[in-house]
């Protein structure tokens, strides 16, 4: 129906400006923040795709924690001279752009020989937090404590690596 | 007759896809370069949220969630890195960083 596609196509023109100004602006804190807005642009398409447990951790985990992240580590930086910001060369940037667009290009083409049928089934409350939950705790039991090991050895290397000597103050 | 179907989710995967590694390719900020790994990331958690939809199967839904996980722990461990790398050469453009060269 026509909202559906007035949707889609608002969140993904949202998703695919923030990916291009991610790329485009020179100043990172700008990029950081095209980012967060194509993160949230993504959830709203999870939301459309009834992932409805998936777009919530997107926005808690990825918009919410991560972005935060990345945003204090670019501040603790001090960038007032941001002037090469881009690879320097144009004959390297052309190759770059189309390598690139090669690549997109093998990817589309990829999807338009192998067609599936594209319509969408009908909505099973297929992927309420009650069904995800479900299957994440009796399918994919190993799988998550396996992360939740990986997770514990990740924080203990992140202080290890980004420690300071000697105290609290660099 | 113009549904939403699957093919629309999976070009604006390629597509964002496609932006991280032009990301990766050009910019010589080491921070914006794993801004755009992120990128990379979320695009391909696009494609399996949808297909776990038009296929009808959780266990997509299930590997987007781990890999959510990952990705938060990679960033985490690439800005601490970064941190550190920020400490020692006090600059983070990733030409001046060419101790390896031969």
């Amino acid at each position: 129906m026509l909202l559906q596609e007035i949707v889609f196509y608002f969140l993904s023109f949202l998703a695919v400006s923030g990916g291009l100004l991610v790329i485009a602006l020179p100043n990172p804190i700008y990029s950081s923040l095209a980012l967060a807005l194509t993160m949230v642009s993504l959830s709203g398409l999870f939301f459309t795709l009834n992932a409805y447990f998936l777009a919530g951790v997107q926005l808690i985990v990825y918009a919410g924690a991560v972005m935060v992240l990345f945003v204090m580590v670019i501040m603790l930086f001090d960038l007032k001279h941001e002037i090469e910001a881009f690879s320097s060369g144009l004959r390297g940037t052309l190759i770059k752009v189309a390598s690139v667009g090669a690549l997109l290009g093998l990817i589309v083409g990829g999807f338009e020989i192998t067609k599936m049928s594209s319509q969408p089934e009908e909505l099973t409350g297929l992927g309420s937090v009650r069904e995800t939950a479900i299957i994440l705790f009796s399918k994919h039991i190993f799988a998550f404590e396996v992360i939740s090991l990986l997770l514990l050895v990740v924080v203990v290397g992140a202080v290890t690596i980004a420690r300071t000597r000697g105290g609290t103050h660099a | 007759m113009h549904e939403v179907g699957l093919n629309h989710y999976l070009i604006l995967s390629a597509v964002l896809f496609s932006f991280g590694v032009m990301g990766v390719l050009v910019r010589r900020n080491a921070v914006v370069m794993l801004m755009s790994i992120e990128l990379m990331l979320n695009a391909v958690n696009l494609t399996f949220v949808a297909y776990g939809r038009f296929l009808n199967n959780l266990d997509g839904f299930i590997v987007v969630f781990f890999i959510m996980t990952i990705a938060a722990a990679e960033a985490s461990i690439g800005l601490a890195l970064a941190v550190a790398i920020l400490k020692r050469f006090k600059e983070v453009n990733i030409q001046k960083f060419n101790l390896l060269k031969g």
